[in-house]
């Protein structure tokens, strides 16, 4: 998985979460399409930096996804605030879909 | 409120608002059609330009595919200019004014009254282009990305107004004649440039963004998007020319050939973008879609058929009938079809989940609609169509009223099935 954390156990976690969230169009789990870049964990100040993209900076289903990331974060989480930051660069390319989300594609 | 999250980079879609007033009017107006057409079966077996005809033509043309046109591109000007749209209140704007004028241009055809119905009716609708062009125009001078799609739906969009300006001045032309020509003789620019110039252009701009995008296709060719757009225009305006200096000349065969062309290329680029498609499913709506760009292919040989005969100065009425039946219940109707079920539940599913994402599993939205009820609806449908095509053919009213019947049946699951969608409650398990 491509998603850079300073603590991969926690991180485990998330994206086991994140796995609820899936793209209502292509039927696929955010994590398992590459939309998530980035989950730090700021445990000192009790935050969750995260950053991810959508699959064009035009969907129409953007902010259902990115509001659906969030409350996952916050709910799994729970005491810690969550920035979620949406990024384009570098943007998402069909290289970022795993293999299971590949298999899941193909089928 | 989304914390930490630059919200500029995501670009707005529009709200349901805008969008579900002209869905819901097509849904009804196509139902208006199909019943039109069971109580006008006999004109069918009569000369094309009958005022019942016009009167179904026009809700086909502009109650059906443009209102439904002007819905789904509302909601997708974002995605095709990259920029939210400018405003609300000039869709809005579009929306009454169309909706009043379509109603009132019909029933003038009907009743064959060129008098007030009818110029009002087109003068609502040319003010309804005007306010979609106007809003077009000012978000895509905002966007930063003009791109090709944004140059396609823009061009369509001034080939509708000019479509309905000239509509327009041919109702003035019935009633204080100043055209230099007949009325009638002015019908095939009219039809021409609605066809071609909105529908066709418009398709094949949206449809070449949405449909790799739909099937998360690698396949991305500009170059050929715009051989495609110059070769599309390029014909219509040489048609312009013909008619206005060269009539009846075989020349008239050069812009069939050249949007005939322009439509292979848009077939290669829909096949190229299937073959190298990630998404190995294609779903129901998907499939119709990519039927319906084989369809256009029935026209053309209509359209060939019948620049030979115009040329041997023998018309074949039935042939014309045909054809025009194809472009509005064919290829318009079954794009529509597989456009409202690939949009409408989305938009729908936005408007009830939206605040309630990752509380819990939410249904599919493509599980919003009765894809059952959709599978019969598109085989009833074509089964009408067929049939339809057959009675026009054998000028046989009993089989143009059957076939009419078949299709009353088709667009009531249409519509069964959009209220379905529209009226979705909140499930969440």
């Amino acid at each position: 998985m491509n998603v850079i954390s300073n603590n991969n156990i926690k991180c485990t976690i998330a994206l086991a979460a994140l796995e609820n969230v899936v793209d209502p169009e292509i039927g696929l789990n955010v994590v398992d399409l590459g939309l998530i870049y980035v989950v730090n964990f700021d445990e000192a100040n009790k935050k969750i930096n995260a950053a991810m993209t959508l699959t064009t900076q035009f969907c129409p289903m953007g902010e259902s996804i990115i509001a659906a990331v969030k409350r996952v974060l916050e709910n799994t989480f729970a005491g810690e605030e969550v920035l979620l930051e949406l990024i384009f660069d570098p943007p998402w390319t069909n290289e970022r879909i795993s293999e299971e989300g590949k298999q899941f594609l193909n089928r | 409120m989304l914390a930490g999250l630059n919200k500029d980079t995501l670009v707005k879609s529009t709200t349901h608002k805008v969008v579900l007033p002209f869905y819901l009017y097509a849904a009804i107006s196509l139902l208006a059609a199909t019943v039109m057409l069971c109580f006008s079966a006999e004109a069918f077996t009569r000369h094309y330009f009958h005022p019942h005809i016009l009167a179904v033509t026009h809700i086909m043309a502009l109650g059906w595919g443009t209102m439904m046109i002007l819905g789904a591109s509302h909601q997708l000007v974002p995605v095709l200019i990259e920029h939210s749209l400018y405003s609300n209140k000039l869709a809005y704007t579009s929306f009454l004014l169309a909706a009043t004028g379509i109603p009132l241009l019909a029933y003038g055809f009907y009743v064959f009254d060129m008098g007030w119905p009818a110029k009002w009716g087109g003068r609502l609708i040319l003010l309804s282009i005007l306010s979609y062009v106007i809003n077009l125009l000012i978000s895509i001078s905002k966007s930063n990305g003009k791109n090709v799609h944004a140059i396609f739906i823009l061009t369509a969009s001034i080939w509708l107004f000019l479509t309905a300006f000239l509509g327009l001045a041919l109702v003035y032309n019935f009633t204080f004649p100043y055209l230099p020509k007949e009325t009638l003789q002015y019908l095939p620019l009219h039809a021409h440039a609605g066809v071609v110039g909105w529908f066709l252009l418009l398709v094949m701009g949206v449809g070449s963004r949405l449909i790799p995008m739909f099937l998360i296709s690698k396949y991305s060719n500009k170059y050929l998007l715009w051989v495609i757009y110059v070769l599309v225009n390029g014909g219509l305006l040489s048609f312009l020319g013909l008619f206005l200096y060269f009539p009846g000349s075989t020349y008239h065969l050069f812009p069939v050939l050249t949007v005939l062309i322009a439509f292979v290329l848009f077939g290669h680029y829909c096949l190229r973008s299937y073959n190298l498609r990630i998404r190995r499913q294609v779903d129901e709506q998907m499939k119709i879609s990519l039927l319906s760009v084989l369809l256009m292919l029935l026209p053309f040989v209509f359209l060939v058929s019948i620049t030979g005969w115009l040329l041997s100065d023998k018309l074949n009425t039935q042939l014309v009938l045909i054809y025009g039946f194809i472009i509005f219940f064919g290829w318009i109707t079954l794009i529509i079809f597989g456009m409202t079920f690939k949009t409408l539940p989305f938009i729908i599913w936005n408007k009830v989940y939206h605040a309630k994402a990752g509380l819990g599993k939410t249904p599919n939205p493509k599980n919003l609609f009765n894809n059952r009820v959709f599978i019969i609806m598109t085989m009833s449908y074509l089964a009408g169509f067929i049939l339809f095509i057959t009675g026009i053919y054998l000028a046989d009213v009993f089989v143009l009223t059957f076939a009419a019947v078949i299709l009353i049946v088709a667009a009531l699951l249409y519509n069964w099935n959009v209220f379905k969608v529209m009226l979705h409650k909140a499930k969440i398990k």
